[in-house]
């Protein structure tokens, strides 16, 4: 699932494509990711230099994410969100510090912990986790029912979010 | 108690949202957990060939995965007629157990700890896995991690990928393991053992050794005398991924068992107007409302009442602690005959009983002398027509039921999941934990919301969506509504 776009060694920097992508707009963290793996791919292929990175996707939280975060210095997750009154397919992106007032109607972590008491619990373990972690969000319309198919808005927000996270990551995720 | 009519159009649904609703006197008539509900999985199924199942199932949620897909196999090879050799069986068991560590342990550590270690009053903040590490030592955290690390390399090795397994098909496996691979997991399940025997001490040493904790496992809030499901072995044991499913009276009396393909002439669904939410209850019974006792065919589906179920289990260690449990809670047996605890808290302790027997389990089937055979499949060559797959899910029995056309392409698809068969004993845990805080409309605000968690998280419940969107805190909102179904007052956390 892990894909290497720059070499074989871990790279400095992990992007997250997290959702599922059954359930219709949640999977557009997944396609995000493969925008941003199409891009890299074709920019490494044009011989220009790429940012150390690697692709990843992936349907889990708390404990699980952390566990997947060990050992790169940065990480962009990238996800739906279901945001109070924002316009569907709104492409934001923060420090994941600043998430904690969006984090309303979520449900993140009914069988572990929260990404951020992860955090806190692999750091006092002395764990290798990212010192920086941004969020890339798109706005969804329906996450609940099963469909591989996007909402014709989200779906346009797809080389948005794309081009954030290809700066993110060019800016060394900083 | 006066009856509350709500319109049909005014369905409750959110998510993690509690509706209480008070009698003309104030006091708890009823009360709701809303659970979110995915929707229209089997429409997305049908049409797909049978084989996709066990891929496409274990993608419903990021919570279960190796659940759904032991199920979609199973129900696999009930379609296509076809019985795994021995090794595919076994090999399955023992990713299925690697996964029963991990998840218990992280249910343990993560959410059941932080009631009984931190402690039920203790501010919300502090009642995550940080506060529990605070109380019990920070190297503890080392080997939860540890515990789930391994747990995680299992799965890798014997499903091929390490989050969303791929291996178990119709017919068995697509891969065996390497000699060396069945060396590291024997060496795993050996450390496990340990670590599941480290737990119940901790158990053992902060809540049986705290008088107040102890007096409220057995409180009567957090009781009930339900019927109780689970799968057992031809012993009558708890077995995690095969056997006939049996169901016990509340008071101790096996009402019967049943091949899995059966469960539609056991299980009935109830509806009402104010869900979309359907109630498993047990058709023989009937059902009676969200009522404890005999003649109400409420049951439970969880650690707990697969050890009620059960005679008791399979391996040595796991046996000694499943009569310890009993012999502090249950001394006496129903008039049924058997020993069985209701005090749903203890659900924490059953589930701890099961890490160890999980762990004994690895370390059994890595010693097996055919689990490197590599014999693991049996390629299908009947007419599929239609199987129905049953394992024991963390948090509940669950079955998947497939029909197929005869080139295999899936007509039909229902899937009873584990904590479906917990909305009804969910729905009256949390009345019971509201009553005990609210009286003639006054509504004691201290330790309500934590009271009513630890009310439906001691069964595990798996929100399907738990892990689909933004990352943030578990949200949690109580609505309290009069008698005539205004909403007088709203509690939440995290929302």
């Amino acid at each position: 699932m892990a894909d290497h776009v720059s070499g074989d060694r871990q790279a400095r920097t992990i992007v997250v494509g997290l959702g599922n992508p059954l359930l219709g707009d949640d999977g557009v963290g997944w396609r995000v990711a493969d925008e941003v793996e199409g891009l890299l791919r074709a920019a490494r292929d044009a011989g220009r230099p790429i940012p150390d990175v690697e692709i990843e996707r992936l349907g889990v939280g708390g404990l699980r994410l952390m566990e997947c975060l060990t050992g790169y210095e940065a990480a962009i997750l990238v996800d739906a969100a279901e945001f109070p009154d924002r316009p569907i397919g709104e492409v934001r992106s923060c420090c994941f510090d600043e998430l904690a007032e969006f984090a309303a109607g979520h449900l993140d972590s009914a069988h572990d912990a929260s990404l951020r008491t992860a955090l806190t619990l692999g750091r006092r373990l002395g764990a290798s986790l990212p010192g920086s972690i941004h969020a890339v969000t798109v706005q969804a319309r329906r996450t609940d029912e099963f469909s591989e198919e996007l909402s014709p808005a989200v779906a346009a927000a797809i080389p948005v979010a794309a081009e954030a996270v290809v700066e993110l990551v060019a800016a060394g995720a900083r | 108690m006066e009856r509350i009519t709500i319109d049909p159009v005014t369905r409750l649904e959110g998510h993690g949202k509690i509706e209480i609703f008070l009698d003309p006197d104030g006091e708890v008539a009823n009360a709701y957990f809303q659970i979110p509900e995915l929707r229209g999985f089997e429409r997305f199924c049908v049409g797909r060939p049978v084989e996709e199942m066990p891929t496409l199932t274990n993608r419903i949620c990021g919570v279960c995965p190796e659940a759904h897909h032991m199920a979609a196999a199973k129900a696999g090879d009930a379609v296509y007629h076809v019985d795994p050799p021995r090794t595919a069986k076994l090999l399955r068991e023992l990713l299925y157990s690697a996964f029963y560590v991990t998840d218990h342990t992280t249910h343990f550590y993560a959410l059941g700890g932080p009631d009984f270690v931190v402690g039920p009053d203790a501010p919300a903040a502090e009642r995550n896995i940080l506060g529990v590490l605070a109380k019990v030592g920070m190297e503890v955290g080392g080997k939860v991690i540890q515990a789930r690390k391994q747990g995680h390399n299992v799965v890798e090795m014997i499903g091929g990928r390490k989050i969303h397994p791929a291996t178990a098909v119709p017919g068995g496996m697509t891969q065996g393991i390497t000699e060396e691979q069945r060396a590291e997991i024997e060496k795993i399940g050996r450390w496990s053992i340990e670590f599941a025997q480290f737990s119940l001490g901790i158990f053992d040493q902060i809540v049986l050794g705290n008088d107040a904790y102890k007096e409220m496992v057995l409180s009567d809030g957090y009781t009930h005398r339900t019927y109780y499901m689970g799968l057992v072995d031809p012993n009558k044991k708890v077995n995690f991924y095969d056997g006939q499913v049996s169901i016990m009276s509340p008071d101790g009396e096996r009402v019967g068992t049943y091949a899995p393909a059966e469960y539609r002439d056991w299980i009935a669904e109830h509806v009402e107007p104010w869900t979309y939410l359907k109630f498993p209850y047990l058709k023989k019974v009937g059902w009676k409302g969200f009522v404890d006792g005999a003649d109400s065919g409420v049951y439970c589906a969880t650690p707990l009442s697969r050890l009620n179920t059960a005679e008791g289990m399979a391996t040595p260690l796991a046996q000694a602690a499943y009569e310890r449990f009993y012999d502090t809670l249950a001394p006496k047996p129903e008039p049924g005959g058997k020993r069985l605890i209701h005090h749903r808290l203890a659900t924490h302790w059953a589930r701890l009983v099961e890490l160890l027997y999980a762990a004994e389990r690895m370390v059994e089937l890595a010693t097996d002398p055919e689990i490197t055979s590599p014999n693991v499949r049996i390629v299908p060559t009947e007419k599929p027509t239609e199987g129905v797959g049953t394992v024991e899910a963390p948090r509940g029995t669950l079955t998947h039921h497939y029909v197929t056309d005869e080139r295999g392409v899936l007509t039909s698809v229902n899937l009873l999941v584990g904590t479906t068969n917990n909305y009804a004993p969910m729905a009256m845990s949390v009345k019971k934990a509201a009553e005990s805080l609210i009286h003639k409309g006054v509504v004691v605000h201290q330790g309500l919301l934590n009271r009513v968690e630890m009310a439906f998280r001691l069964y595990d419940p798996c929100f399907g969506c738990a892990t689909h969107s933004l990352p943030g805190e578990m949200p949690l909102q109580v609505a309290i509504r009069n008698a005539d179904g205004e909403v007088i007052e709203v509690l939440s956390q995290n929302c």
